[in-house]
């Protein structure tokens, strides 16, 4: 009889003993993520600024401030996030006297002017150090594309072409909360950014690749 | 405040992305320019000899004439400079050269349209009949030789083939077309100067 009781007994406890352990390992993982404040997704928007650097330079020596950004984050790990950026950027620069020899035995000599448009789009990865704190500075890499339009504009003609291309961006950056409970928070980044898009537009040089720095300031807001 | 925050940055996005360049009809009134063509069919060191007019046709609003002041000839004298550099050598029109150089000034004149040999039906253009092909038309073996220009003061040089003239016509086989330079505000030296670059555009034309 007490045989029998003690397995009906083990036959009720031994469920319900899995079902707490399984409860207890799942809010022991809530219990670590929550006080670190990792989880959730943020959302940017940055003014993007980019200075040209190597053959890109070459075409457009100025800097520009003529650019946005922006981006998602989501905290798949303590720290570490997975996300996207997209922007649009723009440099430009007047060349005076300067001689454009077209394909057909045409040559123009006057001001050049020289725009780039591009739309460059990525999926990022990055990590908070300490994401937990006021300051939360990251590293991160974006790998992605870029549609690039480059315009020489000459007197009455508009040459250009327009590229598809492969890009690799290192980043580092930081975001700082306006307050300890707050949602929003500044964003400060720089980065680095190699593209496979090049510049043919004019026969006697062009570029394989280009390269620029950008410098973005923005705010971020944070979703849960 | 944050609200206020956003909105200062789409502001500022909205003003830096607003830059942006003149629109052709502005581009047009620059000050210079120096457009070249060449006939990449041919090789020009199967000629050796030219000869240029001795005077510069002059197109004025609704005159037209022949100058041989000092500038003009100065001016006709720079380019046959730059023949004989690159190996050229300068005979009279009457003996039979292998190429001959015609040059045109404009001058108040406000061109929307500027296509080769729209100037040649004026007085004091030399006609190819001036080269010993009377009857004959200037053509032009390249394309695309259209050009659009509000601009006024203009020179243009013609560097025509006298060795292979032929279905009654004489084919031009490079054009120089230096807008905007006759305006007042250039000295002679700068006008002479775009001659240089005008030749220095185009360093097929050479006899080595």
């Amino acid at each position: 009889m007490k045989k029998k009781y003690n397995l009906q007994l083990k036959r009720i406890l031994l469920p319900l003993i899995a079902l707490r352990l399984m409860a207890s390992q799942a809010q022991s993982q809530d219990t670590t993520a929550s006080p670190r404040f990792v989880h959730g997704s943020y959302y940017t928007c940055a003014w993007n600024t980019t200075i040209t650097l190597g053959d890109f330079n070459d075409w457009v020596g100025h800097a520009s401030p003529a650019g946005f950004d922006l981006g998602g984050r989501y905290f798949i790990k303590a720290g570490l996030v997975a996300g996207f950026n997209i922007g649009w950027q723009r440099v430009s620069q007047s060349y005076t006297n300067e001689t454009f020899y077209g394909s057909a035995g045409q040559a123009i000599t006057a001001t050049n002017y020289r725009f780039t448009w591009m739309i460059p789009f990525q999926g990022v990865i990055a990590y908070h150090l300490i994401p937990d704190k006021i300051i939360s500075p990251y590293l991160g890499i974006g790998i992605g594309g870029d549609y690039m339009e480059h315009h020489l504009l000459v007197q009455e003609y508009d040459i250009y072409e327009t590229r598809w291309g492969l890009s690799l961006i290192p980043e580092i950056g930081a975001l700082v909360k306006f307050g300890k409970s707050s949602r929003w928070a500044a964003l400060v980044a720089f980065n680095y950014k190699w593209t496979t898009n090049g510049i043919g537009l004019y026969i006697d040089r062009s570029s394989k690749n280009m390269q620029m720095l950008n410098l973005k300031f923005g705010l971020a807001f944070k979703m849960r | 405040m944050k609200r206020q925050i956003s909105y200062c940055f789409l502001v500022l996005i909205l003003i830096t992305s607003c830059s942006k360049y003149p629109p052709a009809s502005e581009r047009l009134t620059e000050e210079l320019a120096i457009y070249t063509q060449f006939d990449v069919s041919i090789a020009f060191n199967d000629y050796q000899t030219f000869a240029i007019v001795p005077a510069v046709a002059f197109i004025g609003g609704n005159d037209s004439a022949t100058i041989t002041s000092p500038d003009a000839l100065a001016l006709l004298n720079r380019i046959a400079q730059n023949m004989v550099s690159r190996g050229f050598k300068q005979v009279a029109a009457t003996a039979n050269p292998d190429l001959g150089i015609n040059v045109t000034a404009i001058r108040s004149t406000i061109t929307t349209v500027y296509s080769p040999g729209w100037h040649w039906s004026y007085p004091g253009y030399y006609p190819a009949g001036w080269w010993g092909y009377p009857g004959y038309k200037y053509g032009y073996p390249y394309y695309p030789a259209y050009m659009t220009t509000y601009a006024t003061g203009s020179v243009i040089i013609e560097l025509i083939d006298l060795q292979m003239a032929t279905d009654n016509m004489v084919m031009v086989r490079w054009n120089a077309f230096i807008r905007g330079v006759l305006n007042n505000r250039y000295p002679q030296t700068d006008v002479l100067n775009t001659v240089d670059q005008a030749f220095k555009q185009t360093p097929a034309i050479k006899t080595f």
